[in-house]
């Protein structure tokens, strides 16, 4: 896997983390490299959100480090932000600007963060909407479109930073079943085009078919990793086993 | 997580170090700011001579309290009274608005704008000036008993018409293709569940009521007010008078808003059409 | 005495009874969004005692009986050497009483905002100030339109309480008693500052409810 061998743009150090009394976050060490999907899966309370959202400082860390692109990253103020405009995030409620058309969701980030010519911002934005199937909403608020609708403006949002890497932190979860597809599809897609990505999720399906590599969590802990088809067909630990078996039975 | 963290606290981020900093020397400066504020006001009092214990000391009376709490007790007389009236005419109004009868219904709709529209001083002024001039006299305490009432029915028609339309709509459906009337469906399905959503909100209403209590001297009925002023002129002390007065509605209101918020709390419902609230 | 009568004999002194009715309420309201939007800042701000500030002047100012406020300023500040007109005092009491209420509107529009747009926005590099600036003040505007239509019908009602102190030309329900006490007209004086208030409110409550169908947020 020579993907494996280049340098890290993810990168994390001996992170913890708690909330109160629990424990969330114990020892993780991560590397991702450019270009690489990784999965986090486990069961919930793992703690696999709060490592996703780590990585562009949604949630802070008590101890240890977080590299991007080999810089540890920024803790306020403009570097923060400079930093997150280059990873994109897709949560799983979607997270619209509910006052904001479709279009002007898109066009935020590139328009006030990046201070691009709303009209050139709004072509591209057309492009990326176009892309995930939803250009003929684009006039149209949040609201009026389904979630599987909804989560795919949210991923064009995010594109349209053209961010180095991105941070999907359970994307289908909230989707009705139909829904789901839609969505897996454009992520699909995107891992194809070489983006580096990072994705918490319950779809195992698209964790074997995308991924390269699988994390497995519990209590906080990265308790395996390895690349999908080792992992889901051979797990080394009980919890990993144990989790499998688990889901298996849906 | 997001979910249980407050909005006020989600605008902002774990600080880094330069914010820590600056929100810590915010903090200092607010706070000699603030304790600046507050010995400024004591020291108007100081040098007023309003912390003279001659202003203070009869609060440690007896009977200063037994008349005050006379007078607190004619407010709680009026605002009961109301509030139980207010309930009752709030309800007859929402039952008729909702009512097929399109006549009824109308004229139960302009009654509630009108009431909900009217101060309820204008409404005191009628029936302490206007109604005396046509030779009917009435007592003081109906005086400003049904003004108040009257004010506050109009709100509570439309916080009883907020608990209706909480009802989900599939319940009527549901009843109306059971064959049931409207009048059964009201008053069975419709009336029981409104009534108990609204509770919280009926509550949070009495403190518009026991606010619009406090003109009752315009009446001359003895409330807390009325009462605070008697003893102002009997003690010669009316800035501690007034400031404690002050302190007396305002504690029994936010008790009231409490208790309304711990309601809806547990109830699992909202308090709905707080916003409607008259701030008079 | 009819309401034809009274508007004859006193047209002048009730129009401009309604002209400054109206005025004071245009006045208390505007002065109470300010103050609320102060009190609102120092409610959501970083800053601890700020937030604590900010919560007690929205307790007291919600809860005191306006009543109970103006007898303060009007009888009680000039013993601590502060001595304000009549009209000043009414104003004063009212914007400070309004702007409680408003402060809670602009809360609540705050609150149904939601932690998550605020995420997507940092997560897309937006900074503290464009989030206040793009998001945070949008959005709780265009959902506090009923609520401060209400609050403005509410703000005209409140200053009622100007006929508690004696002011020139008297407002619409001082105008009762100015009536009354000059004639037998009393009934027709207060079905014309009824008529007065009711169509004010019908109005602003019109032109809130199309404001908001305009500028309401689906969620």
């Amino acid at each position: 896997m020579s993907i494996q061998t280049s340098m890290p743009i993810i990168s994390m150090r001996h992170v913890d983390k708690h909330f109160g009394q629990l424990h969330v976050l114990r020892d993780i060490n991560l590397d991702v490299a450019k270009g690489e999907v990784v999965v986090l899966i486990g069961p919930s309370g793992s703690g696999k959100s709060t490592l996703c959202r780590t990585i562009n400082r949604l949630e802070t860390i008590d101890s240890g480090e977080i590299l991007f692109e080999g810089k540890p990253l920024p803790q306020e103020g403009k570097e923060l932000a400079a930093m997150r405009a280059e990873i994109g995030m897709v949560f799983q409620s979607f997270n619209l600007f509910a006052h904001k058309t479709i279009l002007d969701n898109v066009t935020m980030g590139p328009v006030e963060v990046l201070h691009r010519p709303r009209k050139e911002a709004e072509a591209e934005a057309m492009e990326l909407l176009d892309r995930v199937g939803v250009a003929a909403q684009a006039h149209k608020v949040p609201a009026q479109l389904s979630g599987g609708q909804q989560q795919r403006v949210a991923i064009a949002r995010s594109l349209a930073m053209h961010p180095k890497a991105m941070l999907f932190d359970e994307p289908t979860s909230a989707l009705d079943p139909e829904m789901i597809n839609e969505v897996l599809d454009v992520m699909v897609e995107l891992a194809g085009m070489g983006m580096t990505m990072v994705v918490v999720t319950h779809e195992m399906n698209f964790a074997r078919r995308v991924s390269n590599r699988v994390v497995f969590m519990a209590d906080g802990q990265i308790v395996e990793q390895n690349t999908p088809d080792e992992f889901f067909d051979h797990p080394k630990s009980e919890r990993a086993k144990d989790f499998l078996d688990s889901i298996k039975g849906h | 997580m997001s979910a249980t963290v407050s909005m006020r606290d989600a605008l902002y981020e774990a600080p880094g170090p330069k914010t820590r900093k600056r929100v810590l020397v915010g903090t200092a400066i607010s706070l000699v700011l603030l304790a600046l504020g507050i010995a400024f006001v004591i020291r108007q009092f100081y040098i007023n001579d309003q912390l003279n214990p001659k202003y203070w000391s009869f609060f440690g009376r007896w009977t200063t309290w037994r008349f005050l709490l006379k007078g607190l007790w004619g407010t709680i007389k009026v605002a009961a009274t109301a509030g139980v009236i207010a309930m009752a005419l709030g309800l007859l109004l929402m039952l008729g608005r909702i009512s097929p009868n399109k006549l009824l219904s109308s004229a139960c709709h302009v009654i509630t704008e009108i009431f909900r529209s009217l101060p309820s001083l204008l409404l005191i002024y009628f029936f302490f000036l206007v109604i005396p001039k046509y030779g009917i006299r009435m007592p003081s305490f109906w005086m400003i008993t049904i003004p108040v009432s009257l004010a506050a029915s109009g709100v509570l028609a439309e916080v009883f018409r907020a608990g209706v339309n909480a009802v989900p709509k599939g319940q009527v459906e549901a009843a109306m293709s059971l064959g049931m009337t409207h009048g059964k469906i009201t008053r069975k399905i419709v009336l029981p569940q409104a009534l108990k959503i609204v509770i919280p909100s009926l509550v949070s209403q009495l403190v518009v009521v026991v606010k619009d209590t406090t003109v009752a001297y315009v009446v001359s009925y003895p409330d807390l007010m009325q009462n605070a002023r008697v003893l102002i002129s009997n003690y010669d002390a009316l800035v501690s008078m007034y400031f404690v007065v002050a302190i007396i509605y305002i504690a029994i209101n936010y008790a009231t808003n409490q208790f309304s918020v711990y309601l809806a709390h547990r109830m699992g419902t909202q308090v709905v059409s707080r916003m409607d609230e008259n701030p008079v | 005495m009819g309401v034809s009568e009274v508007f004859a004999e006193f047209g002048d002194v009730y129009l401009q009874s309604l002209l400054s009715t109206w005025l004071m309420t245009a006045v208390c309201f505007a002065g109470g969004l300010a103050l609320g939007i102060l009190a609102t800042v120092l409610r959501v701000s970083p800053i601890k005692p700020l937030r604590v500030a900010g919560d007690i002047y929205v307790q007291l100012f919600r809860n005191i009986p306006t009543v109970s406020l103006l007898v303060i300023f009007v009888y009680a500040l000039p013993y601590l050497g502060l001595m304000l007109s009549y009209r000043t005092c009414l104003l004063a009491c009212v914007i400070l009483v309004v702007s409680s209420f408003a402060s809670e509107n602009f809360m609540s529009g705050i609150n149904a905002i939601g932690a998550g747009q605020i995420e997507a926005a940092r997560s897309i590099g937006l900074s503290f100030v464009q989030i206040i600036r793009l998001i945070v003040i949008p959005q709780s505007l265009r959902t506090t339109v009923l609520p401060m239509t209400n609050l403005l019908i509410a703000t005209l009602l409140t200053t009622a309480m100007g006929s508690q102190v004696p002011l020139t030309p008297p407002e619409l329900t001082g105008m009762v008693n100015y009536v009354n006490s000059r004639s037998v007209a009393g009934i027709s004086a207060f079905v014309l500052s009824a008529i007065c208030y009711a169509g004010t409110s019908v109005v602003i409550g019109f032109l809130g409810n199309k404001l908001d169908e305009k500028v309401r947020i689906v969620r």
